[in-house]
């Protein structure tokens, strides 16, 4: 069957943490996460902005572990900024989610790209620090800019 | 201080440069990659990324390498405005002529902005740079890469010269010979040292 999963209002919260500002909420709830197939959770912006779609996480497989954690299979993040427009989308084959530090990593691979495809980076190992949205990609690191993005002022 | 400014492209141009308008004839631009054998890091909210460890740009009109690269990560649709690049800079790049280059500093800022239509982008290098052609070599406290309008500029401009000294073997490297002067008086040196420099370098 590859109907949405059952999943638990505090599995999806916890998955849209993945990136995001994790609430203390989903902390209270961890526990009661539940393992979850096709998952997809979208996060909207606060109070002043509320129809706007913040971000929408979705992954194949949701494994919740001992200690906060939870294992996401075939991560998929795509982060809009307050426009509305694109701004990243993040692709992680698996990734090991720290419900209390905020905090994913991984050894494996890593793929993140701007909304219009033009700024791509792949890499080996990652930590992905939610609280400042920063990044650090381990080994490997290879970036493209497409198409004229950096030096092509020449006639 | 003294300034030297030289063409790279056989016509003159002014200050800045208008943008060019996309030509849609030529093929397809290859894409610029970023290499680091060390780690990286990108702050998606403020849109930037930081490489270390034997960095290289790869870009279809320059390679560059170094030791640490600072890059503005741009907003979809937009591109990098501003990369800093430091520690072993060595830049490679082919002028309109055809004619290769081969740049080093200690430090390198790509600046690149459009003010009222006017392409503004620039290359500046500090901290011992130096830049080498076929013609010969040439220093500055600071260089200016200026490719709105294909020209370099040179603060404080002084050449390089290797002595070909006597009895030395051809394989031998001897230790360059710094001088100091405005660009246009090569005469006034030690012939015996001008006479083994051929033309004057064209910078």
């Amino acid at each position: 069957m590859n109907a949405k999963a059952n999943i638990t209002r505090a599995s999806l919260a916890a998955g849209a943490g993945l990136l995001f500002a994790v609430t203390l909420g989903v902390r209270a709830q961890q526990n009661s996460v539940q393992h979850a197939n096709n998952f997809t959770s979208t996060e909207y912006y606060g109070p002043t902005n509320q129809q706007r779609i913040k971000s929408i996480l979705s992954g194949a497989e949701a494994l919740p572990q001992p200690g906060g954690l939870l294992i996401i299979k075939q991560l998929k993040l795509e982060m809009f900024n307050p426009d509305g427009k694109l701004e990243w989308v993040v692709n992680a084959p698996e990734c090991v989610y720290d419900t209390f530090k905020g905090v994913a990593n991984s050894p494996g691979h890593l793929q993140v790209r701007t909304g219009d495809g033009k700024f791509r980076v792949e890499g080996e190992g990652f930590l992905w620090r939610q609280s400042d949205s920063f990044l650090t990609i381990s080994n490997n690191v290879r970036t493209v800019v497409e198409n004229g993005a950096i030096m092509n002022t020449m006639p | 201080m003294v300034h030297a400014q030289t063409d790279v492209t056989a016509q003159s141009s002014p200050a800045s440069a208008t943008t060019h308008s996309p030509d849609t004839t030529r093929p397809p631009r290859a894409p610029t990659l970023i290499d680091s054998d060390n780690s990286a890091d990108f702050d998606l909210n403020g849109h930037q990324a930081i490489y270390r460890g034997h960095v290289r740009v790869d870009d279809p009109e320059l390679k560059l390498t170094c030791g640490w690269l600072i890059a503005d990560v741009p907003q979809a649709g937009g591109r990098p405005n501003h990369i800093v690049a430091e520690t072993n800079v060595v830049i490679d790049f082919t002028d309109t002529k055809g004619q290769t280059n081969h740049a080093t500093s200690d430090k390198a800022v790509y600046l690149y902005n459009v003010q009222n239509g006017v392409t503004n982008e620039t290359v500046t290098l500090t901290g011992n740079p130096q830049m080498e052609n076929a013609q010969g070599m040439q220093a500055g406290d600071v260089i200016i890469w200026d490719r709105a309008n294909n020209k370099i500029h040179f603060d404080n401009p002084h050449m390089i010269f290797r002595q070909n000294l006597n009895g030395a073997t051809p394989e031998t490297n001897p230790p360059p010979v710094k001088t100091n002067f405005p660009q246009g008086t090569v005469e006034n040196i030690d012939k015996n040292i001008s006479n083994h420099i051929g033309d004057r370098p064209a910078f």
